[in-house]
């Protein structure tokens, strides 16, 4: 493998994880849009997704069949957690609501423990071929799967809160929240649906990438960190800066493992992190206004 | 009725004395997990000062726990350093990165705060797996000695109950005398309105930093006894989980009151040893407590219990 060919494989691989970490912080920024609050479950939606497929796939299920069921069964574990759990406590301080958000993540880690063991598991990919080489680089098919599903939520995402009244109003709800109540936007249920959406993100960026991963149920800490990372450098509340903070991250990470040191890429990411917070809170592409008080 | 309403502590201490050569029967097991608890208890408590009382949220507070336990760890197994040589060394390391990150830091606030403490948390823990010449990587560090203070080594469980519970004692009784302080109540004034407090001239970053070093020496000192007491150290004991368990033990107990936090402690960690056999169950018990305690009790279990009291202890008994 030559140098070039080296730095193609980087930039593949950071393509993937970018991937992921774009998807979950898209997921962290519309639940933090329209209900204000970071959820520090969100990892688990990405492992239960990715854990629910295996499951379904090795009862024998078709493959596109078994991916709209995980993403369906995700979607309603968060709106009911958002409903059964958060709704109660929805006026307390940051503080609790923080830690409550924890502790439904201790609950969903351990309902996934119960399911599916400790063991690690597998995805098959989602389709059979060789690799691909490019530039004397390999490029595994299911790495195109996770860019294109990326894609394609990406579009369905802005289709839906630029097109759909639905959206709208949920924007609307992120905007001013007194304002849209008083036009008849209910909060609540833009909160539920702010749920839905994230937690089914979530769970796609599991899903796509399990076939790349050993997924077992406290895998979810990691992707939910990088995903707060980019979502941070991207400006908290912005689906585009989200976006690109996370293939940006995916790729500083790939090209620190493979060009610095793989045992100090986290250190150097956390790092990087804590500058960003406390040099730029409001993101590298911090246009949007900053929603703190 | 009334004095045990106000000497129940006499109770606590006089347990803490007597259960080692009466209940414990001298079993390496039941003391071995009440040094556990003592550990966590400085740590709980001392979080509970910053998030309790200072209101600053951390999800970190295990990095100063693995500065403590890994500072003592490396110069007493590797360079043969006095135990208390390095317990003193890994406070001052500890409160010297709590001194250096707290400024810019603690300007955090709410979610921001709270991942930059877990990115903090993530950094030591990553730089111990890194820096495996010197720490023993992830697979960790061997042979740390017993504690010994010159002329007396700590090699038996039961001294070292004692010595692990006095400190214990001292922590609380410390950490209490620094909540009635005014720096304490200044402290509270910053978490009820910073800028209220800041009007009236207090110079709310100072404090805030100053509350951090303080806590960062405390979780330093329960990790030296905790690198002591288990001779062995593996990353995985420090990682941000630990630093959630903790968060867990003040927000069940009952933040802000010092007490709780401490009862939190013993709870979850006595808790998975009398329910061991249901291992698997206890992440899910956890959080479906931590869940309950959240919606049905903000106060904790320590508000539960001061309504006990206030019950049947008439109400002039405060």
């Amino acid at each position: 493998m030559n140098e070039l060919s080296a730095l193609v494989q980087f930039f593949f691989s950071g393509l993937t994880s970018g991937s992921v970490y774009a998807l979950i912080a898209v997921s962290l920024v519309i639940v933090y849009k329209v209900s204000l609050l970071i959820c520090f479950a969100q990892g688990e939606f990405f492992v239960i997704g990715a854990l629910t497929m295996v499951t379904l796939t090795t009862k024998g299920l078709p493959m596109p069949l078994a991916f709209v069921l995980s993403v369906l069964i995700s979607t309603i574990v968060g709106a009911l957690v958002e409903r059964v759990l958060i709704r109660p406590i929805q006026n307390s301080s940051v503080g609790s609501l923080i830690v409550m958000t924890i502790a439904i993540s201790l609950a969903l880690k351990g309902l996934a423990l119960l399911i599916w063991g400790k063991e690690s598991h597998i995805l098959q990919p989602f389709s059979a071929g060789k690799p691909i080489h490019v530039l004397g680089a390999t490029l595994q098919p299911q790495v195109l799967w996770i860019i294109g599903i990326t894609i394609v939520a990406l579009l369905v995402i802005w289709f839906f809160f630029e097109k759909t009244t639905l959206g709208i109003a949920m924007r609307a709800c992120a905007e001013n929240r007194l304002g849209a109540s008083l036009m008849g936007i209910s909060t609540q249920k833009a909160a539920i649906f702010s749920w839905a959406w994230g937690s089914g993100i979530g769970a796609l960026a599991g899903m796509a990438v399990a076939p790349l991963l050993f997924m077992q149920y406290s895998s979810g800490l990691m992707p939910m960190v990088k995903g707060f990372i980019a979502m941070s450098i991207g400006g908290l509340a912005s689906i585009a800066g989200a976006v690109i903070a996370g293939y940006l991250l995916g790729l500083v990470e790939a090209y620190t493992i493979g060009l610095i040191s793989s045992q100090f890429a986290d250190t150097i990411v956390f790092t990087l992190l804590i500058i960003v917070l406390v040099f730029k809170p409001s993101g590298l592409f911090g246009a949007t206004r900053s929603r703190e008080v | 009725m009334k004095a045990l309403g106000r000497f129940w502590w006499i109770i606590v201490l006089a347990f803490i004395a007597f259960y080692p050569p009466t209940l414990g029967g001298m079993s390496a097991y039941k003391s071995g997990i009440l040094i556990f608890v003592g550990i966590y208890i400085i740590l709980a408590v001392s979080l509970d000062l910053l998030i309790g009382f200072a209101g600053q949220i951390s999800v970190g507070h295990a990095a100063f726990f693995a500065i403590g336990a890994y500072v003592s760890g490396i110069l007493t197994a590797r360079y043969g350093a006095s135990p208390v040589v390095a317990l003193i060394a890994g406070m001052a390391l500890s409160g010297a990165v709590a001194w250096v990150v707290g400024r810019p830091v603690l300007a955090l606030k709410e979610y921001y705060l709270a991942m930059a403490t877990l990115a903090l948390n993530e950094i030591v823990v990553t730089l111990i797996i890194g820096l495996q010449w010197l720490t023993g990587g992830a697979s960790g560090l061997r042979d740390v000695p017993a504690f010994s203070v010159p002329g007396f080594t700590f090699d038996n469980h039961v001294h070292y109950y004692y010595f692990v519970w006095a400190i214990v004692v001292l922590v609380v009784a410390s950490t209490l005398a620094v909540t009635r302080s005014p720096f304490g109540r200044t402290l509270i004034a910053i978490h009820s309105d910073e800028t209220a407090a800041k009007t009236f001239g207090i110079d709310c970053a100072g404090y805030k930093l100053r509350v951090y070093v303080l806590s960062a020496f405390y979780a330093s000192l329960a990790g030296s006894l905790f690198a002591h007491y288990m001779g062995f150290l593996a990353p995985d004991d420090f990682g941000v989980l630990t630093s959630i368990n903790i968060l867990v033990m003040l927000y069940l107990g009952g933040i802000g009151t010092i007490y709780g936090p401490a009862l939190g402690a013993v709870f979850l960690k006595v808790l998975p040893e009398v329910t061991y056999q249901f291992q698997d169950y206890e992440l899910l018990m956890n959080g479906i407590i931590l869940i309950i305690v959240l919606v049905f009790m903000p106060k904790g279990l320590f508000g539960i219990l001061t309504n006990v009291r206030d019950r049947f202890f008439a109400r002039g008994a405060r």
